[in-house]
C-alpha cells in the first residue's frame, strides 16, 4: 500500500513532465495561446470584417479584396461624429462627477460615524441590491418629467448615480486601508478638517482613484441600455449608434464593424495605458 | 510661559469612560509621561489636549487660555503618533514644511527652520527622500522634527517609541532627553513601558481604567505608590505581594499566613492598627530582598529556590514561599543555588509596603 503511495505522488506532481519532456511549459504555452486566441479571435474577425467590403462581409474567408472605404462611410456620416464625441464627453464627465462624489462619499464611509453616514450606507445599499436594469425605465419618466431627456444631463446623472453606488464601497476600501493618523497630523500641522482630507488623505488616495477612473471610464464609454432607452436623435451615443446598422433593410456588418473598430481604438488606449495603475490601485 | 491645565476632565464614548474626572496641572517645560495598560485612556488624554477629541465635561487650558473649543491647527501643539504618521507623499522635507507652509512663513524663513532642525536631528542627508525610503529610527527622527520646527507651546508623544525595536528605543530615549535639553518644551508623553516612563519623565501620572491613580516623581512613585496597582506596574520586574493576616501583639502586631510568619513593631506601623483582625497585602521589591538571615530592622522569610534566571550581572530567583512564589533580583550571579535549596531571604522593614487587601490602599 505504502509503495504505491510512494510511487503516485511523485507521478501526479509531475503528471506533464510524464508525457515528454519539457511537457509542463509546453502544457502552459499551449493553454495560454488557447486562452489568448479565445480573446483575440472576436477582435480579429471584427477588424477583418470592418476591412471588407460590404458585398463580403457573409465570406470573409474568401477573396482577398480589402477597402477602407468603410471607415471613409461611417466617418462621413455626421451621426457617427456626433456620436463618438457624446460618447467621449460623457464618459469623461461622468468619470471626473462621479470620482468627485465618491472620493468624498467613500471617505465619509471610512471615517465617520453617526446618523448622515448610516443613513448613505443604506440608502447606497439598497440601491446596490436592485438590478440595474430595472432603473432604466424609471429613469426614463423622470428625465422626461424633468426636461432633460436626451440631453446630456439626462444621461450623465444616471450614470453618476449608479457609479457612486458601486463606487463609494470600493472607495470607502481604500481610505480604510490608509492610517487616520496622518490626516490628525495635518490637522495638528495647520489643516482644517476638509483641508487634511484634500491635503493629505486624496493624495494617498491617487493609485486608487486612478484604478477607478479607468474602470469608471470604460465602463460608461461601453455602456449600452441607458445610452439605448434615455437618449434620442439630439445626443447619439457611439453603442447605441452602432447598434442602429442593424435595421429594417437589412445588417450592415461592414458598417458597423468599422465604427466597432472606431470604438475599440479609445478603449484600448485607456486600457493599455491605465493597466498598470488599475492593478497598483487595486492591489493597495 | 505654556502650562497645561486639565480640569475635571471627562470622557465617555457612549457608555464607556474612557477617562474620568481628571486634574492635572503641567508646569512650562515640564515633561510629564501618561503610563498604564492598555485601555486605560492615555490616548484619549492626549487626544483631547490635542483637540482631536471633545470633552465630554471639564476645561483643558493651554498657556492660560482655555482651548476647549478651538481647532487642532489653533492650538499651538505639534504630536508624534505611533506609527509616524509622516505624509506618505511628501519629500522629507516637505514633511517638515507642510505646517510653516500651511501659516504661511516665508519661504527662507521656512528653509531655515527645516534645515535648522534636520541638522539638530541629524538627518539631514534624508531630506529628499520618501517616507517609505527611511528606517524605522529616522521615521522617528522625521516626525520628531516635524514637531521641532514649528517651535510649538506642547509637545504631545502618543507612544513613540513602541514601533522600534529594543535596542533602537533605548538609543531613542536618550535623543529624546538630549532633545528636551535643546529644545526645552512643555511635553506630555504617553506609554505603557515603565522604564520609559521612569527615565524620561520629570513626573508620571499612572492611570488605570480612565481614573489616574497617582502622580508624583519617578522616585516617589516608586518609594511610595499610594496603591497596589501602582506598585504593581512601576519597578521591574514587578513588585511581590502575599496576603497576610494582622494580628495584634505586644508593642507591635504580627502578620501570618501560610510559610510566613513576621513581627512589625507598633511604632513603625502605626497605621495597621486599624487593620487588626483583618489580611492585608505585603509588597516587596525584588530588588529588596537579599539572601541570609535577618538582622536588626529586618523582616525574614525562607522557602525553596524553585528556578533560577541568569541575567549575566545578577540572578534572578524564584523562591517559594508557603503556596506562592516570589522573585528575588540582585542574586550574586556566581553563586550556585540548585532548585531545591532551602534558602532564607531578608528584607528592611523601611521597604516593606502595606496594602488593605480589598481596596489595595496603601497603608501608612
Ligand atoms: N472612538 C472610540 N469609540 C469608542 N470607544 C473608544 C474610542 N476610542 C477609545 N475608546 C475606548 O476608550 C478607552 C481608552 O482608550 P485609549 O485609546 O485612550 O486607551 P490607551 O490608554 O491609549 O490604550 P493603548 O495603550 O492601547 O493605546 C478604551 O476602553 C477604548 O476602548
Ligand atoms: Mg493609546
Amino acid at each position: 500500500m505504502s509503495t504505491i503511495e510512494a510511487i503516485q505522488a511523485p507521478r501526479s506532481r509531475y503528471f506533464f513532465e510524464a508525457l515528454a519532456p519539457g511537457g509542463r511549459r509546453a502544457f502552459f504555452l499551449l493553454g495560454t495561446v488557447a486562452t489568448c486566441l479565445l480573446f483575440a479571435f472576436p477582435v480579429f474577425w471584427l477588424v477583418l470584417t470592418s476591412l471588407r467590403p460590404g458585398y463580403a462581409v457573409y465570406y470573409v474567408h474568401r477573396g482577398s479584396d480589402f477597402t477602407l472605404d468603410n471607415f471613409r462611410e461611417v466617418l462621413s456620416q455626421e451621426i457617427v461624429l456626433k456620436a463618438l464625441w457624446n460618447s467621449f464627453a460623457i464618459a469623461t464627465l461622468a468619470t471626473v462627477l462621479s470620482l468627485g462624489v465618491t472620493a468624498t462619499s467613500g471617505y465619509m464611509l471610512s471615517r465617520f460615524r453617526g446618523t448622515i453616514p448610516t443613513a448613505w450606507f443604506g440608502a447606497i445599499y439598497v440601491f446596490r441590491c436592485v438590478p440595474y436594469v430595472s432603473w432604466v425605465l424609471p429613469l426614463y419618466f423622470v428625465t422626461r418629467a424633468m426636461g432633460i431627456f436626451d440631453t446630456y444631463w439626462g444621461l450623465l446623472l444616471p450614470h453618476v448615480a449608479v457609479h457612486i453606488c458601486f463606487f463609494s464601497w470600493i472607495m470607502k476600501g481604500f481610505f480604510d486601508g490608509i492610517d487616520p493618523s496622518m490626516e490628525y497630523a495635518a490637522m495638528i500641522d495647520g489643516c482644517s478638517r476638509w483641508g487634511a482630507f484634500l491635503r493629505v488623505a486624496l493624495p494617498a488616495a491617487v493609485p486608487g482613484l486612478t484604478a477607478l477612473a479607468v474602470l469608471c471610464w470604460l465602463y460608461t464609454w461601453n455602456e449600452f441600455l441607458f445610452a439605448l432607452i434615455l437618449t434620442a436623435q439630439n445626443t447619439p451615443i457611439l453603442t447605441v449608434v452602432m447598434a442602429q446598422f442593424v435595421h429594417e433593410l437589412g445588417m450592415e456588418w461592414h458598417l458597423m464593424s468599422a465604427t466597432a473598430v472606431l470604438a475599440l481604438g479609445p478603449a484600448l488606449i485607456v486600457t493599455i495605458f491605465g493597466q498598470k495603475y488599475v492593478i497598483r490601485g487595486l492591489k493597495i | 510661559m505654556a502650562e497645561v491645565i486639565l480640569t475635571n476632565v471627562r470622557k465617555t464614548y457612549g457608555a464607556v469612560v474612557a477617562v474620568e474626572d481628571l486634574s492635572l496641572s503641567i508646569a512650562d517645560h515640564e515633561f510629564v509621561v501618561f503610563v498604564g495598560p492598555s485601555g486605560c485612556g492615555k490616548s484619549t488624554t492626549l487626544r483631547m489636549i490635542a483637540g482631536l477629541e471633545d470633552t465630554t465635561r471639564g476645561t483643558i487650558s493651554i498657556g492660560s487660555r482655555v482651548v476647549n473649543g478651538l481647532q487642532p491647527k489653533d492650538r499651538d501643539i505639534a504630536m508624534v503618533f505611533q506609527n509616524y504618521a509622516l505624509y506618505q507623499h511628501m519629500s522629507v522635507y516637505d514633511n517638515l514644511a507642510f505646517g510653516l507652509r500651511n501659516r504661511r512663513v516665508p519661504a527662507a524663513q521656512i528653509d531655515a527652520a527645516v534645515r535648522h532642525a534636520a541638522r539638530t536631528l541629524s538627518i539631514e542627508t534624508l531630506l529628499e527622500r520618501r517616507p517609505r525610503q527611511l528606517s524605522g529610527g529616522q521615521q522617528q527622527r522625521v516626525a520628531l522634527g516635524r514637531c521641532i520646527v514649528r517651535n510649538p507651546k506642547v509637545f504631545l508623544f502618543d507612544e513613540p517609541l513602541s514601533n522600534l525595536d529594543a535596542q533602537l528605543r533605548g538609543q531613542m530615549r536618550l535623543e529624546i532627553k538630549e532633545l528636551r535639553q535643546r529644545v526645552p518644551t512643555t511635553s506630555v508623553f504617553v506609554t505603557h513601558d515603565q522604564v520609559e516612563a521612569m527615565t524620561l519623565g520629570d513626573r508620571i501620572v499612572v492611570m488605570k481604567d480612565g481614573l489616574m491613580q497617582q502622580v508624583g516623581s519617578p522616585l516617589e512613585l516608586y518609594r511610595r505608590p499610594v496603591n497596589r496597582f501602582v506598585a504593581s506596574f512601576i519597578g521591574s520586574p514587578a513588585m511581590n505581594f502575599f496576603d497576610v493576616h494582622v494580628t495584634a501583639v505586644p508593642m507591635g502586631f504580627r502578620l501570618s499566613a501560610d510559610g510566613i510568619d513576621l513581627e512589625l513593631p507598633q511604632r513603625r506601623f502605626a497605621g495597621l492598627g486599624a487593620h487588626a483582625g483583618r489580611a492585608v497585602t505585603i509588597g516587596v521589591r525584588p530588588q529588596h530582598l537579599r539572601l541570609g538571615c535577618t538582622q536588626v530592622d529586618q523582616v525574614g522569610l525562607s522557602g525553596q529556590v524553585m528556578v533560577t534566571e541568569q541575567l549575566g550581572d545578577e540572578q534572578v530567583l524564584a523562591v517559594r514561599v508557603g503556596a506562592g512564589d516570589i522573585r528575588v533580583a540582585g542574586i550574586d550571579p556566581e553563586l550556585s543555588l540548585p532548585t531545591g535549596t532551602r534558602i532564607n531571604v531578608a528584607v528592611p522593614m523601611d521597604n516593606l509596603h502595606l496594602f488593605d487587601a480589598a481596596s489595595g490602599v496603601a497603608i501608612r
